[in-house]
């Protein structure tokens, strides 16, 4: 992969460029100290030393409301949504990047999914190394502190500079009104050792215990473990956990007609499998109908059905379930370790 | 022909209608679609003559049950309007207290006349076709219900909690800003609007059909709320649901 | 590249009640062309501006190639909408999908249908197949539950059936007017006699129905290789995407919802 470094002291102005070309979104600060991503309108505002997002960059890709069809009763015309703008995505971390390369995955089977397709070739991405990790975070033994595709661009801090990686050939574009040079070999060394050092940034108490190539194993042994029904009893079935996973991809349909009732758009809304309704026919039966069952589902969901379906664990450690779940059941790293007879 | 529209009001503050009457120009469209009969709140004329009643407020006297199994009768479809209409709404915090007393603070000397008893939804005493919660109701979701009516769909009204539409916002969750609040419980349909400005959710969409309201209350004072705390969170607007309050008092 | 959520143009040709709560639909596409399905699969029927529900093909190849037939039971919103309608009317159609029976793998086999209630719908477009190819198959049977006399479906083509295949009925419950079978589905298999080691059976029917056909088929001495069902989910995109029609790690609207008995018994969300 090619390279150059940028000194720190050109790197806003290089924003400041880029601000005025594109269609610019980045992680900026939220309240409680946390971060989001969002349109970027000054350099200042990019917080590129950031743990971790409340929402992963998915939202971009798979927005949480979308127009799949817009539609005229009357005239029986339907027209397919197609309008998809070009951004530029700065400050994704290695975890969220696995997740978007999942998210590729699964929307690019034989089934070809035209809206995120459309808008992932909008997309340019530009990520960046993590130098801090949110309390949560176990990227560090999911196998997602490295990431080498699906990017335009990749920063490394390295001090004074950061290393850039050019993933494609539009991401070298982006580079174009940047004040860059070429990597020295200590350049080079210090991105090495950047590199090396992302494994100590999560907390040693987020200690994945057992080889993660066991997990799908581990989890299909014990489909009818205690703790499903035990975590369960106070699962809200509030979705929390679905909706801000970077790997969460489900949605509902639903028309919103306008107020002449004869033009209308369908559209489709993120949704989860936590919810009560989720698997429930139009006839009345809910074939998910028990917390339990919605709960072990959503676990072997990202931790089997998707490693058969796409060859990666669909649990890139970022920790959001964790975090947004209020009953605290929905931590992979107590449920992994837990499963493994390995925990504390 | 035009569906016959009708709106009526029991105790409640008429914010429900107010939101309909800021409608403003979307009023005017709807009202291409139906005729409206009688709207106190926006109009003098009145017939009994009409296909949907929405109703706003919630039944707080025994005579308030014959005004609406009037209305009942003379009604297709009966929607009930608001968080007072729905589940009985923060009028139902009296139902915590002796009737007697209540009356007392409220009419004074004069408490004798006024007529009250504990404060109920609608359903309580008519059969409701549909709902359309909130305090006040969403506009939003007033015309979405007003749309599927009037294409003969039953309306969508979400049975999930706020936790949703709030993580679906990007919301800081509440819980992490010092704060606590009963969105995990409470139906959404409102976009967490009140969390979006800064606020918390005090439920006035009421709780979801199954919701998990003993999770809810240990996970309050695991956050170090005490019982009381906790208890006056599901005062506010589920008292209705609270099976104590249900329960006669003098 | 074509959304994979734009429904094809249709209309609704011929409406003719089935029962009070049950339609049968006659769909043609605006550009004529036909829908191509194979017996089992299912269509995403659209009504726009109230949505789309997954609803099983009820036809035979065979009987038209210009047309296919939908059997709709009242429902919800999009079904009534479908009900309310009137012959002429534009519909949108996606698919069709899903996996389908596999009549040719089953050639030269005796068919046992056990159908229940709705079931019958997508069982239909397999045994009017096989009686239009009646030589390709041994001896037909076809069961057929319903609750009610009054909920019996495709009345009109059971002398058909009752003529080119073994047809046998039974309700849950009698009226005055009923002179047949009175119990479930299962009371049905002490009638019949079959060759086990030649036979297939295709099951569609309500979630409750099928472990207690299973353990007939058990008795009968039927090979799990060789059962076949359909099975219900709410198959709300199609494509495998949306989530929600999935149990355990497959998704119905792609793997199913026809399935071999063998390949789902370890599926727990399955049956």
């Amino acid at each position: 992969m090619k390279s150059r470094v940028i000194l720190k002291v050109e790197f806003p102005h290089w924003i400041a460029s880029l601000i005025k070309t594109e269609n610019v979104i980045g992680i900026k600060a939220k309240e409680a100290g946390k971060f989001h991503f969002g349109k970027l309108r000054s350099s200042g505002e990019l917080r590129l030393d950031y743990d971790v997002a409340v929402l992963p960059p998915k939202k971009y890709l798979q927005p949480p409301k979308e127009d799949l069809l817009s539609y005229n009763i009357a005239s029986f015309k339907v027209t397919p949504s197609a309008d998809f703008q070009p951004i530029t995505i700065i400050g994704v971390h290695p975890y969220d990047m696995h997740g978007i390369n999942q998210m590729d995955a699964v929307f690019s089977d034989e089934n070809k999914d035209t809206n995120y397709l459309g808008r992932r070739k909008n997309v340019k991405i530009i990520g960046v190394d993590p130098v801090k990790a949110s309390a949560w975070s176990f990227w560090h033994d999911m196998g997602t502190a490295y990431v080498d595709k699906g990017f335009d661009l990749w920063l490394t801090d390295i001090g004074d500079r950061y290393f850039i990686e050019i993933g494609t050939k539009s991401g070298e574009n982006l580079l174009k009104p940047a004040k860059t040079e070429s990597a020295s070999k200590i350049d080079i060394e210090r991105h090495k050792k950047a590199r090396s050092g992302l494994k100590n940034i999560c907390s040693p108490s987020r200690r994945i215990k057992t080889d993660i190539k066991k997990i799908p194993d581990i989890f299909r042994a014990n489909h009818d473990h205690g703790l499903w029904e035990k975590r369960a009893k106070t699962c809200y079935s509030c979705g929390s956990c679905n909706l801000v996973c970077p790997t969460c991809y489900c949605f509902d349909v639903r028309e919103d007609m306008e107020l002449n009732l004869t033009g209308g758009r369908r559209v489709r809304v993120w949704d989860g499998c936590m919810l009560e309704e989720f698997a429930r026919v139009g006839s009345g039966e809910n074939f998910r109908k028990e917390r339990s069952a919605r709960f072990r589902h959503r676990f072997f969901r990202k931790m089997v059905y998707m490693k058969e379906k796409i060859g990666a664990l669909a649990c890139v450690g970022c920790g959001r379930c964790a975090s947004a779940c209020l009953p605290d059941i929905a931590d992979p790293v107590t449920a992994i370790n837990e499963l493994s007879g390995l925990e504390d | 022909m035009k569906p016959r529209i009708a709106f009526f009001d029991f105790a409640s503050c008429e914010g429900d209608q107010l939101q309909i009457v800021n409608l403003e120009e979307r009023l005017l469209e709807l009202l291409q679609h139906v005729e409206v009969v009688s709207f106190r709140e926006a109009m003098k004329e009145h017939s009994d003559n009409y296909d949907i009643a929405f109703i706003e407020g919630s039944c707080t006297r025994a005579s308030d049950e014959e005004r609406l199994k009037k209305i009942r009768a003379n009604a297709k479809i009966v929607v009930a309007l608001g968080s007072c209409a729905t589940i009985g709404g923060i009028n139902c915090i009296k139902n915590y207290r002796n009737q007697t007393e209540v009356r007392k603070e409220v009419y004074g000397d004069k408490y004798e006349l006024f007529d009250t008893y504990l404060a109920r939804p609608i359903e309580a005493v008519i059969k409701v076709d549909y709902k359309v919660p909130q305090c006040p109701i969403n506009k939003e979701e007033f015309l979405s219900v007003a749309k599927a009516l009037l294409t003969g769909q039953k309306p969508f009204i979400p049975d999930y909690p706020v936790c949703v539409e709030c993580k679906m916002n990007g919301n800081v969750c509440v819980f992490e800003k010092g704060m606590t609040c009963v969105g995990p419980v409470t139906r959404a349909g409102c976009g967490s609007c009140c969390v979006n400005e800064g606020a918390i959710c005090w439920g006035c969409r009421g709780l979801i059909d199954n919701p998990n309201t003993d999770a809810h209350k240990e996970v309050l004072e695991k956050y170090n709320l005490t019982p009381q705390e906790v208890m006056n969170k599901f005062k506010l607007y589920f008292g209705w649901s609270d099976t104590n309050a249900q329960k006669p008092q003098s | 590249m074509e959304s994979l959520y734009l429904p094809r143009p249709a209309r609704l040709n011929k409406i003719l009640p089935l029962t009070a709560t049950e339609k049968l639909f006659e769909v043609s596409f605006d550009d004529g062309k036909s829908l191509g399905h194979q017996p089992g699969q299912f269509v995403e029927v659209s009504v726009f501006g109230v949505g789309e529900a997954p609803i099983s093909v009820s036809s035979s190849p065979t009987r038209s190639k210009r047309s296919f037939e939908l059997a709709i039971r009242l429902v919800g919103n999009v079904t009534s909408a479908l009900h309310n309608m009137k012959e002429g009317s534009r519909i949108g159609i996606r698919g069709p999908f899903g996996t389908h029976f596999p009549y040719k793998e089953l050639e030269g086999r005796d068919l046992l249908f056990v159908a229940g209630g709705i079931g019958l719908v997508p069982a239909r477009s397999f045994i009017n197949y096989a009686i239009d190819n009646s030589k390709k198959y041994g001896k037909i049977t076809i069961l057929f539950g319903s609750k009610s006399p009054s909920e019996r479906l495709f009345t009109n083509e059971m002398s058909e059936w009752r003529e080119k295949a073994e047809f046998l009925e039974t309700v849950d419950k009698a009226d005055e007017t009923w002179r047949g079978n009175v119990g479930v589905i299962t009371t049905l298999f002490s009638k019949i006699s079959i060759n086990a080691r030649k036979t297939a059976c295709i099951i569609v029917g309500p979630p409750i129905m099928y472990k207690f056909v299973l353990m007939e088929c058990k008795k009968k001495e039927i090979p799990d290789s060789n059962i076949f069902m359909s099975l219900e989910r709410r198959m709300k995109c199609g494509v495998g995407k949306c989530g929600h029609c999935q149990m355990d790690g497959v998704y119905i609207c792609q793997k199913g919802p026809v399935f071999r008995y063998s390949e789902i018994k370890e599926i727990a969300e399955a049956l």
